[in-house]
Order: structure tokens, then sequence, then C-alpha cells
């Protein structure tokens, strides 16, 4: 049976936390939005796009307070926890829309935002006293840190087998095999010593990172800190790697009891606190997912950022409780899931995007309906960084995409240098979902774009950032609370 | 594949026991490939459409035959009539023809005309049905029609020259059918639906005012029943419909179905008419009361009106209720020009 990734202490602060909301948001309540993505699923530019679109109120027809007019305006407010940075909107747009654009580097650490929206009720009730105000909680952080998650509900026994089981496979024998052969070296039921310990970490992290690269694209690789330490480089916490279970009884003092210590140490001292503070009291959540990579690197990644999503996406809350538990107990009452960098395909495709996009979540989407939420999917782009157009190739009709592709991307045998703008003809996406699960290869290349190397502008001089169903994601996520 | 083939069996050998066969397991012959299910997109969930009345085809042939029969008539009696006028005088029987010629070419273009104002009229209720379908599918390739179609209905209008533009942009955008319907109502719809709504409730002022004063129960029948029709029409027209004298028969019709349909369903403003028509205001002033009810009937057909004209159904935009209208009731003889 799983364990709640929580304890009792955990959920007495949960409560009290919840409490405190509901009592200082009598009159301006707060939507707290789970932003859950793996890394490079696009956490970053959604929120400097779902920011920048309303602090200049872009319009967004598909967003209906926008649209009819009743959102009167944002701003950027400070955020009561103090001990977080502030999440670098400026700075992320800066990069966008610099003389020489380019994506924001990968996040490396956590940040929060919020943003006051101010809009008038279109009921009766909520019309008499004038413009509302809404505050929105947003928390950046690095996607690999999620991958945790789901080791709250693990113990090390667990943990190593399933790890091991990972390495084992025959797909990763490249990456993993400096790791096993130092693994086969240690006796773990020995007395323990940091330098082993320290090996097996070190080549742990190594094997870790080199299935992440683009050509393999896996997933499931906890524990995420191995991948992005932050400052927690080098501390015990961190040092510890999956182990055999030995025979019969353990000894206190061997390797294994020792990295069976870190393991729980790692879990109370990072992970816990991390979903305790930021995960366990979410009002509304989007899954960015970047299926395009996965799909690019084949059918074992696809299955296997399945099975991480699905993972993690378990610990969350979902359902829809009555007000009156709410004030104790939140539960994400809407999920969202966008198949993001939808403008890497002719838009045509976005339709068979959404349905693997949906074969992908099937599990973790009917946990949340079941147990309440209301769940749509959508293929998103946050900053859309191509233009579309047809071309004519031996007599075929080609939908094809129009951008730069970025420096070192390839194609066949031809490299790019991050200033010719290409036609693209990714492939076609297979029509029936679960052939991108099955075995046999799919003709599929996606290239990474640089992002617009210019942009328009509205009346009043902002720059406006071109999306792709930004509105509708807006529409789904905030719209019912800004009624 | 094989075909079914039936043979005639041989005829059974008496007294010999029946062997009772081991279950066993074989390798299919070939990829049988998955067994087939029913899944759910299969269906093409259709719009329920109230059925068109059908007439009887001896009532047809009926009226088929007559008109035949009158328009030999007609064609006889003008025949005669100029053959009589070049009898007379020729010069008298050519101005004859010329007045005829004249006269089949002015019911040409009378026909013709009306022929067009009933296919708007047919193409706006096809419009909503398509643009209810679109909702549902959400489809893109399908919104984007749709709405070119609705501009081009529109492309001559001075007063929307702003929205369409406003849309125009606005669809660039835009990447899904049901977003677009949305857009299109919430751009293109909302300035008229406003003069519809301020039409609805100056039609009613007047027959509000006119059952208050007139002498006689006839006359503001007659009223009620003359600013109805005008309504219409002048709704009608506002949507995209000039409806000409078979296009004005034809949306009557349609409006009195709608209210015969919906009358049960607007309950809640039932209640507030009752109340006001026998309660309330009739205890200030019968007439005055009287006087509501009718105005409150205008309101309801001006919203019929609305609703069979209007060439998207109201999603983005919430369709205007009879409370809508009480505040502007509730003006008459109170200055408006104030």
């Amino acid at each position: 049976m799983a364990r709640s990734p929580t304890n009792l202490v955990d959920e007495a602060g949960i409560a009290l936390g919840n409490l405190t909301d509901a009592a200082s948001g009598m009159f301006t309540p707060t939507l707290r939005l789970g932003v859950t993505g793996l890394s490079r699923a696009g956490k970053t530019i959604f929120i400097t796009a779902l920011i920048h679109n309303l602090l200049t109120q872009a319009r967004m027809p598909a967003f209906a307070p926008m649209a009819e007019g009743r959102l009167i305006g944002a701003q950027l407010a400070e955020h009561p926890d103090k001990a977080i940075p502030r999440f670098a909107y400026e700075q992320h747009l800066e990069a966008l829309t610099g003389s020489e654009p380019f994506w924001p580097e990968s996040t490396r650490r956590i940040s929060q935002i919020r943003l006051s929206l101010k809009y008038q009720s279109a009921d009766w009730l909520g019309g008499m006293f004038g413009p509302s105000q809404l505050n929105l909680d947003i928390v950046d952080y690095p996607g690999e840190w999620l991958l945790d998650l789901p080791l709250l509900s693990l113990s090390f026994r667990e943990w190593s087998d399933q790890a091991l089981a990972r390495a084992e496979r025959p797909g990763a024998q490249n990456e993993a095999k400096p790791f096993l052969d130092a693994l086969a070296k240690i006796d773990t039921s020995a007395e323990a010593r940091e330098p082993d310990a320290e090996t097996l970490a070190s080549a742990f992290t190594l094997y870790l990172r080199d299935c992440r690269q683009d050509g393999k694209a896996l997933s499931t690789l906890p524990p995420g800190r191995f991948l992005l330490p932050g400052d927690m480089e080098g501390s015990p916490a961190l040092t510890f790697a999956p182990l055999h279970a030995p025979e019969g009884q353990v000894r206190k003092q061997s390797l294994y009891a020792m990295l069976e210590r870190r393991f729980e140490a790692y879990k109370d001292v990072v992970v816990r606190p991390f979903f305790r503070d930021h995960f366990a009291r979410l009002d509304r959540q989007i899954v960015l997912v970047d299926t395009l990579r996965a799909l690019n690197a084949g059918s074992e990644a696809v299955a296997d950022l399945e099975t991480a999503l699905t993972d993690i996406l378990a610990c969350f809350r979902a359902g829809s409780p009555n007000p009156i538990i709410r004030l104790v107990a939140k539960r994400i009452d809407r999920i969202l899931f966008a198949a993001t960098k939808a403008d890497h395909l002719h838009h045509s495709s976005h339709d068979r995007l959404e349905t693997i996009l949906n074969r992908l979540l099937a599990n973790a989407a009917r946990r949340a309906r079941f147990a309440g939420a209301e769940t749509r999917s959508v293929a998103l782009a946050s900053i859309r960084a191509t233009s579309e157009d047809v071309i004519e190739e031996n007599g075929e009709e080609l939908n094809t995409i129009i951008g730069t592709p970025q420096k070192g991307e390839r194609l066949g045998d031809q490299t790019y240098d991050g200033k010719t703008e290409i036609a693209l003809f990714p492939g076609d996406l297979p029509q029936d979902p679960d052939d991108a699960f099955g075995d046999t290869p799919i003709n599929l290349n996606f290239l990474r774009f640089l992002p617009p190397q210019q942009y328009a502008k509205s009346e009043d001089g902002a720059i406006i950032l071109p999306h792709i169903r930004l509105g509708r994601a807006l529409d789904f996520l905030l719209g019912d609370r800004l009624k | 594949m094989r075909k079914p083939v039936a043979r005639p069996t041989q005829q059974k050998q008496a007294e010999t026991p029946v062997e009772l066969r081991a279950p066993r397991a074989f390798t299919p012959p070939k990829d049988t490939g998955p067994i087939e299910t029913f899944t759910e997109t299969e269906f093409d969930v259709p719009i329920a459409n109230p059925p068109r009345r059908k007439r009887h085809w001896l009532l047809r042939i009926l009226a088929a035959t007559f008109g035949i029969l009158v328009s030999l008539a007609l064609g006889l009696a003008a025949e005669a009539l100029i053959r009589d006028l070049f009898d007379r005088y020729e010069w008298l029987g050519w101005a004859g023809l010329a007045v005829l010629g004249v006269f089949v070419l002015a019911v040409i273009v009378f026909i013709g005309r009306e022929v067009r104002a009933v296919a708007r009229l047919r193409k706006l209720d096809a419009l909503r049905t398509r643009a209810d379908k679109i909702l549902e599918s959400d489809k893109g390739s399908d919104g984007k029609h749709l709405v070119a179609e609705l501009t081009s209905l529109y492309r001559q209008r001075a007063d929307l020259a702003r929205p369409r533009t406003q849309l125009e942009k606005d669809m660039r955008g835009l990447f899904d059918g049901a977003d677009m319907i949305n857009t299109a109502e919430t751009n293109l719809m909302a300035p008229l639906d406003a003069k519809a709504r301020a039409l609805t409730s100056a039609a009613a002022r007047r027959v509000a005012i006119v059952t208050a004063i007139s002498p006689r129960a006839l006359v503001d029948i007659a009223f009620v029943a003359y600013e109805s029709f005008k309504l219409a029409r002048a709704v009608a027209e506002l949507y995209g419909v000039r409806p000409g004298l078979f296009g004005s028969w034809r949306l009557t019709g349609e409006i009195l179905g709608h209210l015969a349909v919906t009358g049960g369903v607007a309950l809640g403003d039932s209640v507030v008419q009752q109340l006001l028509g026998h309660g309330l205001a009739a205890k200030v002033s019968a007439r005055l009361g009287e006087g509501l009810v009718n105005g409150l009937m205008t309101v309801r057909v001006g919203i019929a009106a609305m609703r069979v004209t209007r060439p998207l159904p109201f999603k983005a935009l919430k369709q205007p209720l009879v409370m809508d209208f009480m505040a502007d009731l509730a003006k008459i003889g109170t200055n408006e020009t104030k």
C-alpha cells in the first residue's frame, strides 16, 4: 500500500496554513496556481508569458474576463513569504525580448511571485461592492526536484529495487555500467566508509545525468537534487545511492544502514518541506509536458515520461471538497494538462498531440476525475516562436512551420548555426496514440527553435508575446474565479 | 476471406457413442488484429431540430393544381385583355403590352427579393445550427469558415466596421472553433444585441402606454399585434435580414412557435407577469396593470425574435430575460428625455 507523502505534523501545519489563508483571504482571496512540469517542460516561460500578458492587458480573446472587458488590471504585488526570492520576471522578459533573444536558462533555484488581479464581478452580488481583487500566487522551481515527490511514499529498500531495476534495463546499459561496476566492487554489509559512499553517489549521479541527455531523454530519475543540488551539494543527505538489499540482519554500522539513514534524511530535510510548503496547498494546477522531446527520443522515453508523471501527480491532492472542509483541507479542483511547445508543430497536428498527451496522462487524469477534480488537456505554446506555411514537395503538400533552429540542432546530416530560418516538416504524429508507446519507430524530428526575433507592439507600446492557446489555458485555470 | 457455405449433413448413423472433446489450444492461423470495440467517438451526436411540418400529399396536389388553374386563368385574362385592346386601337394594344411587361418584370423582381429574404432567413438559421455544432466539436477550420461567412454577411454594415476589424485581429491568434465562435459573438453580436434590446424596450413602452390609455380593448389588441410585427421585422433587419412579405410571414410563424415552446419554460418570468398584471399594478390601476402585461408580452416577442434571427447562439453573452426589461418598463410616465 502506498504511504501518504506527509506525516501527522505536516498535516497539522498544512491545515493551520489553510485556516490562516481562509482568514486573510476573506476580503482578497488568494489562488495558488501550481505550475507542474519536469525540467525543460517550459514552466519559466509559461509563468513569464502569463505575467506579461496579464500585466500588459494583452488581448486574449479566449480568456473570457478579458474578452468581456471585466479584467481591470494586474499588478505585481509583494509576496507575504519573505524568505524565498522573487521570480525574476523582468530578467526573463529581458532575455526573451533583448537584441539577441534567447530562452532563459533552466531554473536552478526556487522563486515565487504574487500577482494582484482587479476585476469587475459580473454577478449582482459581487458587482455591488465595485471591483474585486484576487491574488495569484505562483512558484517556479527546478523541474528536477519534482521527481522527488514520489520518494516520500517509498522506503529505501523499495526505492533501491526500483532504481536498480531501471539501471539494469538493457536500454540503459551504456550509462549505467560505471555505476553498476562500482556497486559490484563494494560490500554493502561491511563497515561504512565515507569514501565508498562518495564513490557510489558520484557514479550514480553521473548515470542519472547521462540518462537525461537528448538521445535518451529519460524522465524517471530520482532523486532530483542529484541532478540539481543547489546549495546542498556534497552534504551527507545527498551522498547515497541505491543498494542491493543484504541478506539477513543489517548491522547498524554497515554501509547499507548508513545510506538508508541518509535516504530518510533526504526525504525529511529536502523533499518533505518542499512538498509541504509549495504543493500541499494548491487550488489549481497546470501540468506542463514536453511531449515532443520524448517523442523525439522514442517510445522508451515516452513510456518513461508516463511513469514519471503518473507517480508525481499521485502526490497532489485533487478533489472538490465542500467550502467548509476547504477551510482546513485544500484540494486542487481543476487540473489542466498542457502539451507545451505546440508551436513546434503545424496547428493541424495539435489534435493528435492532444490525443497523445491524453494517452500519456490517462491514469493521472482518471484518478483526478475520480477525486472530483475537473481536467482538460490542451496543446499550448506560451510563447510562439514559429509561423506556419505550406510547401510543395514531390507533388505533396506539406504543412510546415517556419522558424530559426537553435545553434547545434540537427536534422539528418545538416547542423544549424542558429542564424538560418527554415521551413520544417517534422513528420506526422501517429494517428493512434498507442503507436507512440509501441516498438515501431516513428520517424519524427522536432527541432528546438529560437524565440521570436522581433515582436509586435500594442498601442501603448507594450511588447506582445505571441502564444498558442494561452488564453484558453488561463480561462480554464482562472476564469471561474474572476466571474 | 471465405464465404459462408451450407451443406446438407449426412444422415446420422445410429448408435454411435458421442465422443466428448477435450479442451485444446492452438496458435491462430493468422494475425486477427484487435477485437473490434465500439468507441464513443463513432457517434455523431445529432442536434435536435423540431421536425418540419409536412403537408399531406393530397393537400399538396390540391394546392398545386389550384395554383396552376389560377395561373392559367390569369394568363388567359391577360391575353384576352391585350387582344381586346389591340382590337380597339393598335396603339392602345401596344401600350397595354408595355404596361403588362413592366408589371411582369416587377412581379419577377418582387418574387426574387422575397426568395432572397427567405433564403437569408434560412441562412441565419443554418449558421446558428452550425455554430452550435462547432461549439461542440471545437474544429478550427469549421470555425474559420463560419466566421468568414458571418463577416461577409455584415460586410456592408457601417456600424460594425470597428468590431469587424477587431474580430479579424483576434482571429489571427485563435486555433479552436469554440474560441472563434465566442470571439465572433462578443465582437459582432454585442452591439447588435444592445440595439435589439433598445428596440424591444421602446416597443414595450409604447405598447404599455397605448394600452393604458386606449378606450377599447380591441384597439390595444390591434396595437400590440402591430407593434409586435414591427418589432420582429426591425430585429430581423438588425441581425441581417430584410424579411419582405413572405419572410415576415415565416418569421411570425417561427416567433409564435418559439413563444409557444418557451411559454412554459420561463417560469420565473411568468410569475413576475402574474404578480404585476393581476396583483400589484392592478391594485394601482387596472388599466396600468394591463398595460404592463401587454408591454411584457411585447418584450417576449422581442426576445423570441432575437433568438430566431440571431446568427449565433447565446453562449459567451447572456440572453436577455424579461426581467431585464422591467426597469425600462417601470419608466413609463416619467420624462425620458431627462
